[in-house]
């Protein structure tokens, strides 16, 4: 089977199921995008095996990133016709299926050119309240806040409208679609690499710096250190920790950007991060801050945890959620309904009220004062992986889900 | 049902637009206060008679893409955006209160999408139009060869507006069921289907003693042909009425054909004749047999409709799919014998040889014999009139659709009192 891949970067959700599924089934996995990422990076054997094309877009458009809200549409519609023009122009582009991003995947003039079912990958549905940018009333406010969860959803709900096939990764990002689409959306997961990220006993470094054998290690991960994945709320449970051990290092891994809220109007401040930092004196000795990592840096660094924080707003999960718990992490996360539907607290995990920066830190001075009474949670964490999150059990699914879709009507 | 008064906040981008009607009588005949928010107005000719006499127009400032003579289609939502924008900016800085209800309709433009960031909890009605297909209805289906293939990409994308407001949870309401099905499946059940109804006291007596049109006394022999519409362009079917007309003027010495509507093309899906004079282009491609019997009027109060339809002996209706016209139903509704595109749409409303005569899309011959059946034999045809303005007055008689209207209304701003 071929399958038609569009996404604004590469790899992301489906570089790595594109790569499974050619080495797995032998299937043609091409891929038309914006950009290559560098979160994750593309392995040399995706870019290898996969044909991959970038869209031929001004260098104008790619830097722009900051789209005014109003404007966001309009981009997306740019996209969805550079994606049409880029197909058009390839004749033998001829797949049996295509699937496409369903906000950042310009699938929708595709039915112009070619008959064959398309497939939205529903990540996300932007909530009026009480989710993702909306939640974090306790910041000062962004101007646009009131407006951009109206508008936002635009492309999403056009490409919902138009297509018959979906699919989102969990039931909770699933939920957060309009009812009345839900019938089109099934739940498949990306897929976890399972045998990347599993716990092995490695030297305790990090970033060039030794970690004690009597000192614990704290880890926290986000694309971004932003509001939206608690990047403050955690720094605050991190200072309560150093002031009551001394014995606590915290690597803290994530670029100073923000990739999903408004942190820049919340604060004022061109960098979240710094405006964190200055809120306290923190004792810098006891941080390692890191940027990026790949994968393989990622997975020793998971290994080596003693608690893994995950402080999000109701929103999209992290994978370095799923990599933690796949790592044998202990991991303590915000009681928010995404988080709760993969860690059950007490039995593969642990969860606080995610404003709650004192229970938090409690339940964290608990695990510190004796890992291996915790050491269960965390094989759990990793069982759970196994059987429901990993490679070995999404891409069966992925692929028997593609070829029911391949076979099914167009609905465009 | 409840027919109680309430505090109606109206958001349309024109005044008075569709709506205007529906809160002038509302005003007048149940008692609300309403507040109407608008871009632009129409001439004060058209406004309804409650206009600064319990209906309140305010102007809303627009800015940004709304402020340009002409955005590329790409930027289509994001002009509505800021439409919507800039009703929300004067809502917020005139702080009209109380409000029990906001009435919007946003003809893509989506002005009512932001008022709830100023009125949280107000229930909200929106009118829904028309949702595009991509090849089918109004002129797609038309589209030739040459037609560049941006057209259809904006036909598939045309539909965002309506699906925020379709999402913003607002009450969803459009006229005929022809225009829910357009939308997509999953907010068919939702769907209120009412029409706002057309104004049965405004028809002129009929008779064919004396009748005056415009000034002009017509000779008791003529036979009159009408077409109506708000703008003479092809999703309307101009260009079918003047191929019938000229037919039937060579058939017939005495006929009339008299045309209203404004010359200019206003709808933006008519890419080709946007903002054009599409009327002159027809009578260029299909000059009329004798200029001297057709009367092109121009766009009219709605006093001179009435008076063209009460002289006419046939009224055509030869629109492309689309939401029927107004003018259609007011037709029907004052005696009309009509002649209409045997279209889904139309076929809600008319029923062939019961309340009025349907002819094939493309088949001029077909019109042809119709059109000539009909003024070869006007007694014979006027039980089909008769049962039209019955079946008007049942079912599309804003006397009889407007009060259920105000029912559903109070129906709604019940819900959101407090226990």
């Amino acid at each position: 089977m071929h399958v038609l891949f569009l996404h604004q970067a590469f790899p992301a959700q489906f570089g790595r199921l594109g790569l499974e599924l050619n080495k797995r089934y032998g299937w043609k996995c091409s891929f038309l995008i914006e950009d290559l990422s560098s979160c994750p990076t593309p392995t040399v054997e995706m870019l290898q095996r996969l044909e991959i094309q970038r869209l031929p877009l001004t260098e104008e458009f790619r830097k722009e990133r900051l789209t005014p809200w109003p404007k966001a549409f309009g981009r997306h519609l740019q996209l969805c016709e550079a994606v049409f023009h880029a197909v058009r122009a390839r004749r033998d582009l001829q797949p049996d299926l295509i699937v496409g991003h369903d906000g950042l995947g310009p699938a929708l003039f595709l039915p112009e050119l070619l008959s064959c079912p398309i497939v939205n990958y529903c990540e996300y549905y932007f909530a009026q309240r009480r989710r993702d940018i909306s939640y974090r009333i306790d910041l000062p406010p962004a101007e646009p806040a009131e407006f951009y969860p109206r508008s936002i959803n635009a492309a999403t709900l056009v490409n919902l409208a138009a297509f018959s096939w979906g699919y989102a990764p969990t039931h909770w990002q699933r939920s957060t679609f309009p009812e009345h689409f839900q019938h089109k959306i099934e739940v498949h997961f990306d897929g976890i690499d399972t045998e990347l990220y599993q716990p092995r006993r490695l030297p305790r470094t990090f970033a060039g710096r030794s970690i004690p054998d009597d000192h614990r290690l704290v880890t926290f991960v986000a694309r971004g250190l932003e509001s939206m994945r608690g990047f403050d709320l955690f720094m605050r449970v991190a200072e309560r920790i150093s002031r009551e051990r001394s014995d606590v290092l915290f690597a803290v891994v994530g670029q100073d950007r923000s990739y999903y809220g408004w942190d820049r109007l919340h604060t004022g401040h061109p960098s979240f991060k710094q405006w964190v930092l200055n809120q306290m004196n923190y004792d810098p000795s006891r941080f390692i801050f890191v940027e990026h990592l790949q994968p393989d840096q990622l997975a020793d660094l998971l290994c080596i945890s003693d608690l893994h924080l995950y402080l999000t707003v109701p929103f999209v999960l992290s994978w370095s959620l799923f990599n933690a718990l796949a790592c044998g992490c202990v991991v303590l996360g915000s009681d928010v309904p995404p988080v709760r539907e993969v860690i059950s607290p007490g039995v593969n995990g642990l969860t606080e009220p995610l404003f709650d920066t004192d229970r938090q830190a409690e339940a964290a001075l608990r695990v510190l004062a004796d890992p291996a009474a915790y050491r269960p949670l965390g094989q759990a964490g990793r069982q759970l992986i196994v059987e429901k999150y990993s490679l070995e059990v999404t891409i069966p699914e992925l692929k028997e889900y593609f070829e029911r879709a391949a076979g099914g009507a167009s609905g465009a | 049902m409840a027919q109680d008064p309430l505090q109606l906040l109206c958001i349309e981008p024109r005044f008075p637009g569709r709506l205007g009607g529906v809160a002038d009588w509302l005003v007048r005949h149940r008692g609300y206060h309403c507040r109407f928010y608008c871009a632009s107005t129409d001439p004060a000719e058209h406004w309804p008679p409650s206009t600064g006499k319990g209906l309140e127009v305010v102007g809303y400032q627009v800015g940004g893409a709304a402020r340009e003579p002409a955005v590329t289609w790409i930027r289509y939502l994001e002009r509505g955006l800021c439409h919507a924008y800039g009703c929300w900016e004067t809502l917020d800085s005139r702080r009209p209160r109380p409000v029990e209800l906001i009435l919007g309709r946003s003809a893509g433009l989506g002005s009512a999408l932001f008022a709830p960031v100023y009125l949280p909890g107000v229930p909200i009605v929106n009118f829904f139009d028309y949702f595009y297909h991509a090849h089918a209805n109004d002129l797609a289906g038309e589209a030739g060869p040459d037609m560049p293939v941006e057209y259809f990409h904006w036909r598939r994308s045309a539909n965002a507006m309506d699906l925020l407001d379709l999402e913003s949870g607002a009450a969803r309401w459009t006229a005929t069921r022809w225009q829910r099905d357009l939308y997509p499946v999953e907010y068919h059940a939702d769907f209120l289907v009412l029409h706002d109804g057309v104004d049965m006291t405004r028809t002129a007596p009929r008779g064919r003693t004396t009748r005056r049109v415009a000034g002009r006394t017509l000779p008791p022999d003529a036979l009159v042909v009408s077409f109506v519409a708000r703008n003479l362009d092809r999703v309307r079917g101009f260009d079918r009425f003047l191929e019938l007309a000229n037919r039937l003027q060579r058939r017939y010495p005495s006929l009339v054909c008299i045309a209203l509507g404004g010359p200019v093309v206003q709808r933006g899906l008519d890419f080709q004749f946007f903002n054009q004079d599409y009327s002159a282009r027809a009578l260029k491609d299909n000059p009329p047999h004798d200029p001297q019997r057709l009367w092109i009027l121009g766009s009219v109060a709605p006093a001179r409709v009435a008076e063209v339809l009460a002289a006419s002996d046939l009224h055509i209706y030869p629109s492309r799919p689309y939401p029927v016209s107004r003018s259609l139903l007011e037709a029907l509704g004052c005696g009309c014998t009509v002649l209409a595109a045997d279209t889904e749409p139309v076929r809600e409303i008319v029923t062939d040889r019961e309340t009025g005569l349907l002819a094939p899309e493309h088949d001029p011959d077909a019109w042809e014999k119709q059109a000539c059946a009909v003024l070869d034999d006007l007694a014979g045809h006027r039980p089909l009139a008769e049962a039209a303005v019955q079946m008007v007055r049942e079912n599309y008689n804003r006397d009889v659709t407007l009060p259920r209207l105000a029912a559903y209304f109070n129906e709604l701003a019940e819900r959101e009192l407090p226990a």
